[in-house]
């Protein structure tokens, strides 16, 4: 996939950025955080609840789990 | 995960926003979960209301009572009150061409279902949790943002606000309301802030 002029960098987002600081999605980070740093090594284990879940099919092998938000 | 670096913090949030929502419409929340929700701040914006009410729904929830509640939503005696699936919600059935479009596309980014999952990959929680191992680059390198935009175009867009919305407006939702209302609102930022970004 080639890149685009300006829609994967820093450049040319500044709009879309103030408005997503906007909107407010950053009191989730606040009220779990704590939890993300304490469960890290869940993303490799093959754990996954029940739903959903997905795993890389070559490169990488590793397992993708949901409650690590 | 060194390329974790390189995502906007935005982009972060966006991803973090995206497993919550895969999170608890995959299964209910345990107790653990509840506590962490129970600590969400409100606010005025549709996101922090959302949120202000989602904490509010997660004081008076126990594990118990989500997990009935998740049961009747979306399990239910052969079938629950909604069918979360993007094939459903576009042609009335399950496992039609927005199903196979679906996976085709997750051929090409070499992403696959989980072993042990039996759902179709079309549902609202696989998908919102491939969005974030997109952002924040699970399944490779993170995606650049116009093939989010362009896979959240193709899969998403076209019906999950009005699932989160249909969620929101349940009789058997208590705690699963301000899901709903948080997905709706979410799903209106990502269209709009794509738009800004193309």
């Amino acid at each position: 996939m080639t890149k685009d002029k300006r829609k994967d960098g820093d450049t040319g987002t500044a709009p879309r950025r103030d408005f997503l600081k906007l909107a407010g999605l950053g009191a989730l980070a606040g009220a779990t955080a704590a939890a993300g740093t304490a469960r890290p090594a869940k993303a490799a284990s093959a754990e996954t609840p029940s739903g959903s879940g997905y795993r890389e099919t070559e490169h990488v092998k590793k397992a993708y789990e949901l409650s690590r938000f | 995960m060194a390329q974790r670096e390189e995502i906007l913090t935005e982009d972060q949030y966006r991803a973090q926003f995206y497993r919550l929502l895969g999170r608890l419409l995959a299964c209910a929340p345990d107790a653990e979960l509840l506590s962490r929700l129970r600590d969400l701040q409100g606010g005025a914006n549709a996101i922090e209301a959302a949120f202000g009410a989602l904490a509010a729904a997660a004081r008076t929830a126990t594990p118990d009572t989500v997990a009935e509640e998740f049961q009747d939503l979306f399990i239910g005696v052969g079938r629950g009150e909604l069918v979360p699936f993007a094939s459903y919600y576009l042609t009335g059935f399950l496992n039609e061409k927005p199903l196979a479009r679906l996976r085709q596309e997750m051929a090409q980014h070499g992403v696959e279902r989980a072993a042990g999952v039996s759902e179709p990959e079309d549902h609202i929680a696989s998908l919102c949790d491939m969005m974030a191992g997109f952002i924040v680059g699970d399944f490779g390198a993170p995606m650049p943002l116009a093939e989010q935009s362009a896979f959240f175009d193709r899969h998403i867009r076209s019906w999950a606000g009005r699932f989160f919305e249909d969620l929101e407006a349940s009789q058997a939702a208590r705690f699963y309301k301000p899901v709903g209302a948080l997905g709706r609102a979410f799903m209106e930022i990502e269209t709009v802030a794509f738009q800004m970004a193309a």
